[in-house]
């Protein structure tokens, strides 16, 4: 059982549609699996977002870290429905520390309950008015933590709202074929049923470049993706 | 078989109509050329009572700001700053342009020289949309009162008659022609000269010696003195911030030295307090300031002219990119003696100021108040206003 898009990319049209290749009357069978592994080649990393210049502060601010923009994220446009199935709620966590998110993109699953503690000794508040998660955790000092359950699938931009240069990413999936690579760009995306499927590969808020992979049904798909 | 199920919903984090303004600061040259900038359209009715007005003359709540901020950062130890304001499409200004030295980089300390910002009391960036809580802004940083650097009253009559009238007075010695006066706090201007920040575990410290004083910033000196201002802030936790200011400088033109025996001075000191937890914010602040006259003639004005202020307000998220804000705000007046008996020297005013704004994006804001101003004299004792006001910034 495939997912299969509309011929327009998903990302655009924030619908996909499950497509099931079997006629009512094929029997059930447990899918063969493979998986797609390779390395998302960023060519030109994003530059951090500078400060504001704060004319109006009588000294400099205080130091702070700039957040690592090497990693991009890796999914499926289109997911076989066994995806679907439902699973038990993960956790993930998204630090401040030296006024930055930690890390700076986060991918996880719908239902995932996310945690915000505050490693910094001075105030953060964390908030997104993004559509697919609106929430706004207030001021909490160091030491402090606030969760957030991220119940729509879709992109997530979080701030702090005394601190405008500090932002992120959660990117929230009702699939759990997603990864976010490592620094060299290397994901492995295991357990995926045989079949073909559009891979994307995304990087700082936008689906930058798609390809279609035909997952073995053992073995990997070896792919090599670039976003100019 | 079709089977429809949501699958991803990569909706944009920003309206589409946003997505081609700016949301972060342009970085030119690998950071070391920052520019930012703020509009700000804030409407409001007519305000009779000219209890909103600057000493640009025209009213804080009814204008279209185009602010734009740059930083140069050569490197760690040196860096220009300047901001300059389009304020009604007429009124443009280098607001602010200096240097900031940082001698050692990895010490909080730093000197700056030029067009510096206001070191002295809380609400200096309640000039900024970003930074005020409610579309007007604090009496004590707006409201102009009835005395002006280059206009003096020959006796306490004289000024008494002006009681109420800042934003046009006039006396009898000096500039005869009408104009508007000071205000406490002078946050449409900065002053120029030199600064020193430091911070320390807690603490934080800024002094500075600038050629105008609070009340009347200058780019260029008029008043044969200098100012000297001082802060200190101090952070027991992230929640509490409790200041205290103070500053003395001369302020009147010096073409009155002869008339005075002693230079005529500005002295202020002022407390401020914040507290801040989860969806609350609340500030406080009390300010004192006292303007030496010279002594002209009968009856004399024979004392330093004082006003207090005094304001709180405060914010409360009520949901994610919302919120709702009041302020408080007070200016009382000392008494001096006219021919007709003891009178505070300019009219008490009150404000009270109700509002809120809405995030449409993280840095579109929408905010709409309630305004409601009393004063004790005047020609317009009393006024109430609604405003609203759009800020974008980057």
């Amino acid at each position: 059982m495939v997912l299969r898009g509309l011929g327009l990319p998903s990302a655009l049209l924030g619908l996909a549609l499950i497509i099931d290749p079997t006629s009512a009357a094929s029997q059930p069978q447990a899918p063969a699996s493979g998986g797609i592994r390779g390395r998302l080649d960023i060519r030109r990393l994003a530059k951090p977002v500078e400060r504001r210049p704060d004319v109006a502060a009588p000294g400099s601010p205080g130091p702070r870290d700039v957040p690592d923009l090497r990693r991009g994220l890796v999914y499926l446009d289109t997911a076989p429905r066994s995806a679907f199935d439902e699973r038990e709620p993960g956790r993930a966590v998204m630090d401040q520390r030296h006024e930055r998110f930690v890390p700076h993109l986060l991918a996880v699953m719908v239902g995932t309950l996310v945690d915000f503690p505050n490693s910094d000794l001075t105030y953060h508040n964390v908030f997104s008015l993004s559509r697919a998660q609106r929430f706004d955790l207030g001021r909490y000092a160091a030491g402090r933590s606030k969760a957030v359950r991220m119940d729509r699938p879709g992109v997530v931009r979080v701030f702090c709202d005394i601190h405008s240069h500090m932002n992120a990413f959660i990117v929230v999936f009702n699939h759990p074929f997603f990864d976010v690579t490592d620094v060299e760009g290397r994901f492995e995306l295991p357990s995926v049923p045989a079949g073909t499927y559009t891979l994307v590969g995304w990087y700082e808020g936008e689906a930058r470049t798609t390809r279609a992979v035909v997952v073995p049904p053992a073995g990997w798909a070896e792919v090599e993706m670039v976003v100019p | 078989m079709v089977v429809g199920c949501a699958l991803m919903a990569f909706v944009p984090a920003r309206p589409a109509a946003a997505q081609w303004l700016p949301d972060e600061p342009i970085s030119i040259a690998g950071g070391h050329f920052v520019l930012g900038a703020e509009i700000v359209a804030t409407v409001a009715p007519d305000d009779p009572g000219f209890f909103n007005y600057t000493s640009y003359e025209y009213s804080a709540i009814r204008n279209f700001r185009i602010g734009v901020a740059a930083e140069i950062r050569a490197n760690d130890y040196l860096q220009v700053l300047g901001e300059v304001r389009l304020d009604q499409g007429r009124v443009f200004e280098a607001y602010g342009l200096f240097v900031r030295i940082r001698p050692w980089p990895n010490r909080r300390f730093d000197l700056q020289a030029g067009r510096i910002p206001p070191a002295f009391g809380a609400m200096t960036r309640s000039a900024y949309g970003s930074g005020n809580l409610l579309v007007g802004q604090p009496l004590a940083y707006q409201y102009l009162l009835s005395i002006r650097p280059d206009a003096l009253p020959a006796s306490a009559d004289d000024l008494l008659r002006m009681r109420g009238r800042g934003w046009r007075s006039s006396f009898p010695v000096g500039n005869r022609a009408p104009a508007p006066g000071l205000p406490m706090i002078n946050t449409s201007r900065w002053d120029t000269g030199v600064q020193a920040h430091a911070v320390n575990g807690m603490f934080e410290w800024t002094g500075a010696v600038t050629v105008g004083s609070l009340s009347d910033p200058r780019l260029h000196d008029n008043n044969s003195g200098k100012q000297v201002v001082g802060r200190v802030v101090a952070r027991p936790s992230p929640a509490l911030a409790v200041a205290v200011s103070a500053s003395q400088g001369s302020w009147l033109d010096r073409s009155f030295d002869a008339q005075a025996v002693t230079r005529p001075r500005q002295t202020a000191v002022g407390g401020d307090a914040e507290f801040s937890a989860g969806r609350i914010l609340i500030r406080g602040e009390a300010i004192r300031s006292s303007w030496t006259m010279p002594e002209i003639s009968a009856p004399l004005i024979d004392r330093p002219l004082v006003a207090t202020s005094l304001l709180l307000e405060g914010r409360y998220k009520i949901a994610p990119g919302a919120y709702v804000a009041a302020r408080g705000d007070r200016l009382d007046f000392s008494d001096i003696m006219g021919s007709r008996g003891r009178t505070p020297w300019d009219a008490d005013v009150w404000r009270v100021e109700l509002g809120g704004g809405y995030s449409v994006t993280r840095n579109i804001l929408a905010k709409g108040a309630w305004q409601r101003n009393r004063r004790d004299g005047g020609r317009v004792p009393a006024d109430s206003m609604v405003s609203a006001q759009v800020l974008y910034w980057f």
